[in-house]
């Protein structure tokens, strides 16, 4: 998987984001103190807000080219997005939300259904409840999977962990490295914890006042 | 409350629920491309779909008096091409009960578009939903409770029309003659004890939808 | 110096006790045209100004009976001056019936179809008839007994589209919206957009009267008076009859 991003420039309140970067780890981190501009980051690659400038292209498709007048919508670009507060639909139970993005698997992913991911991800019990009587972590999985069944060539995390306290969120690391080796899916993941990147990511980028600066292990960029 | 009485009650509740039914889908789809879409114009729409809220009421009737009267644009359109007449008939009760109502239904739906958050909608998105499914599978049920609280507005609003159905409508007893029309009847012909009982069926009836959207409406989302 | 200044302030007095008055008429809708000249004509004469205030004969009988402040009262039909007269609202000796008017089945100027006589009110193609509250309205209460009378309201009675009065009859009819309607023949003159379709002989036709009275809540009773008598004088008389009422002796 390679993710490339050459000039991509969104204005922000502040200050512009500008971004020249190419993704091919499996595992990648975007490491940044609140207000870098991460979200915005993360919303321009799934393609929920537009760049001014640049181009995006994920492998072979090109996601955004202005001169090409190409902008391809969300629903196209396969990639995943699991946002800081989760969004899962309040109105549908387990099963409903986890089948939304549902697509039957592909000959390279053909482990990605409902029952293994679900067990994968230790939800299967849950199946038919209510998603506002799930746990933190609970929640947390239940988004994941949600992605995961949409069978995204990416999939990118905003502040997974936020929201948990220091037990759930080493209860959830090994769920993540599991997207890594069950479903070989790369991810994308962004916060301002250097403990979890160091746990989890292979390289590490930082992402201040909108630019990124360093990249590189988790232990040469983090501070 | 004689017979008739009662007869001039079922035609008010008839004509209030076919004049809600009617402005439903448009209502709902002016109230969503308000709440979340821009386009040039649209302070335009925004403003004649409010309208009927502030122009007085004979005066909206005139208005659709002149359009479709026989002569009107599309009255006479209407008669020519397909042999309905509007005016003085029951059709212009409707009529008049859908375009005073109309604002009603689009501001309490706009709000309850608005009030969705839009990381559902965007959500839905990554996962692969086109704009259609978004709006049905999550804009519209996460939004049902504000539509149908607007919908029991709308509805009381019909059933207190006076002021467009007088004029476009006429009072023709047994024809376009409503709970309003007949209590302000009875007042000019100084039968003000005739017009008793139907005041308290209608203050009733107005009472009890409008208690019934309240309640809708607290009930609060379980989020 | 003194019975100057005196008499130059008992002149003052005297010219602003005779100053013009202003009188207040309710008068029935089908009067508009004719009254409103009579009106000029008579300010230019007395130095009086005379306000109307023109609507159904019922309507302005309810408000004068309600206490609405009225010097005179000009009805259609002598139904609403009999109700008055009970409540002693008149001023006794004042009261005359000076008009009569004929009914008229009228219908829009461009229209195709028109009905040849009363009768054909029943027929199909005449679907709306435009014609004042016929419980209450004097032109409503006159064409309603004549249609009883030949045995036609029953046939008639789902098609009428009642107007607040005369005049509202007449903007139905030429606006369109309806086949037909009913309205004094004078009304039918003023009209351009309408034409006549059927004219009921006063022989056949209801007996129409307008009467005319002095209010006994008048604050002017002796200029009020002055202008009934006005009304039933020869300049007055030939306006009406130049509008097509019929000047009753």
């Amino acid at each position: 998987m390679s993710l490339r991003l050459h000039g991509v420039r969104v204005p922000l309140a502040r200050f512009s984001l500008e971004i020249d970067a190419i993704f091919d780890r499996p595992i990648a981190g975007i490491f940044g103190p609140s207000g870098a501009g991460k979200t915005s980051l993360l919303d321009v690659i799934a393609g929920l807000r537009r760049p001014v400038t640049g181009t995006m292209q994920l492998d072979d498709t090109v996601l955004f080219d202005p001169s090409a007048r190409l902008d391809l919508p969300p629903r196209l670009r396969r990639i995943g997005y699991v946002p800081q507060d989760l969004a899962l639909f309040p109105h549908l139970n387990v099963r409903a939300n986890l089948l939304y993005g549902y697509r039957r698997s592909t000959p390279e992913n053909e482990l990605i259904t409902l029952g293994h991911v679900a067990e994968v991800m230790e939800i299967a019990p849950l199946l038919e409840r209510s998603v506002t009587t799930l746990s933190g972590g609970e929640q947390q999985r239940v988004a994941l999977a949600r992605a995961i069944l949409s069978t995204p060539l990416l999939l990118l995390l905003d502040e997974p962990m936020s929201n948990l306290d220091s037990r759930l969120k080493q209860r959830l690391i090994p769920f993540l490295l599991r997207i890594r080796d069950e479903f070989h899916i790369p991810l994308i993941y962004v916060t301002h914890d250097a403990a979890e990147l160091t746990a989890l990511c292979d390289e590490v980028i930082m992402l201040e006042s909108g630019r990124l600066t360093e990249r590189g292990s988790p232990a040469d960029v983090l501070p | 409350m004689t017979a008739e009485a009662w007869k001039i009650v079922f035609f008010t509740i008839e004509v209030s629920a076919l004049s809600t039914l009617l402005i439903l889908p448009i209502g709902i789809a002016v109230a969503w491309l308000i709440a979340r879409r821009d386009w040039p114009g649209k302070a335009v729409v925004e403003t004649v779909a409010m309208l009927p809220l502030f122009v007085p009421p004979v005066a909206t009737g005139l208005l659709l008096l002149m359009f479709f009267g026989r002569r009107g644009p599309l009255g006479s359109v209407l008669q020519r091409g397909l042999g309905i007449e509007i005016v003085f008939t029951w059709r212009a009760v409707v009529l008049a009960c859908a375009v005073m109502s109309f604002p009603l239904l689009v501001r309490t739906a706009q709000s309850a578009f608005q009030e969705v958050n839009t990381r559902f909608e965007d959500v839905a998105r990554t996962l692969g939903a086109n704009e259609w499914r978004v709006f049905g599978t999550i804009s519209l049920p996460l939004a049902m409770r504000g539509i149908v609280a607007g919908a029991v507005l709308a509805f009381a609003r019909a059933m207190g029309e006076f002021g467009a159905t007088a004029v476009v409508a006429g009072m023709i007893p047994r024809k376009t003659m409503t709970i309003s029309l007949s209590i302000y009847q009875n007042v000019q012909l100084g039968r003000d004890s005739a017009a008793l009982p139907l005041l308290f069926v209608s203050v009733v009836i107005v009472f009890i939808t409008v208690l019934c959207g309240q309640i809708i409406s607290m009930c609060k989302h379980p989020r | 110096m003194k019975t100057r200044i005196f008499s130059l302030l008992f002149s003052v007095l005297i010219a602003a006790s005779s100053s013009a008055a202003e009188l207040t008429v309710h008068a029935a809708a089908s009067l508009t045209d004719a009254l409103k000249e009579i009106g000029a004509a008579y300010e230019k004469e007395s130095r009086d100004k005379v306000q109307f205030n023109f609507g159904a004969s019922s309507m302005l009988a309810r408000q004068i009976e309600e206490g609405a402040p009225a010097d005179l009262f000009f009805s259609a039909d002598e139904a609403k001056m009999d109700a008055l007269e009970k409540k002693n609202l008149l001023l006794p000796g004042t009261r005359r019936s000076l008009l009569s008017n004929l009914l008229v089945i009228v219908v829009p100027a461009d229209a195709s179809s028109a009905p040849k006589s009363a009768a054909d009110l029943a027929k199909p193609e005449f679907k709306k008839i435009a014609l004042a509250e016929p419980a209450t309205v004097p032109v409503g209460i006159y064409a309603r007994e004549y249609l009883q009378k030949l045995g036609l309201w029953d046939a008639v009675k789902e098609k009428i589209v009642p107007t607040e009065n005369v005049r509202g009859t007449l903007a139905a009819v030429e606006s369109g919206n309806v086949d037909t309607g009913i309205v004094y023949k004078t009304d039918s003159l003023i009209s351009q957009k309408i034409k006549i379709a059927v004219e009921i002989s006063a022989a056949e036709g209801p007996n129409i009267s307008y009467p005319v009275a002095v209010l006994k809540a008048s604050k002017q009773p002796e200029r009020a008076t002055k202008f009934a008598e006005y009304l039933a004088g020869p300049k007055a008389r030939s306006i009406f009859a130049k509008f097509g009422f019929i000047v009753t002796r």
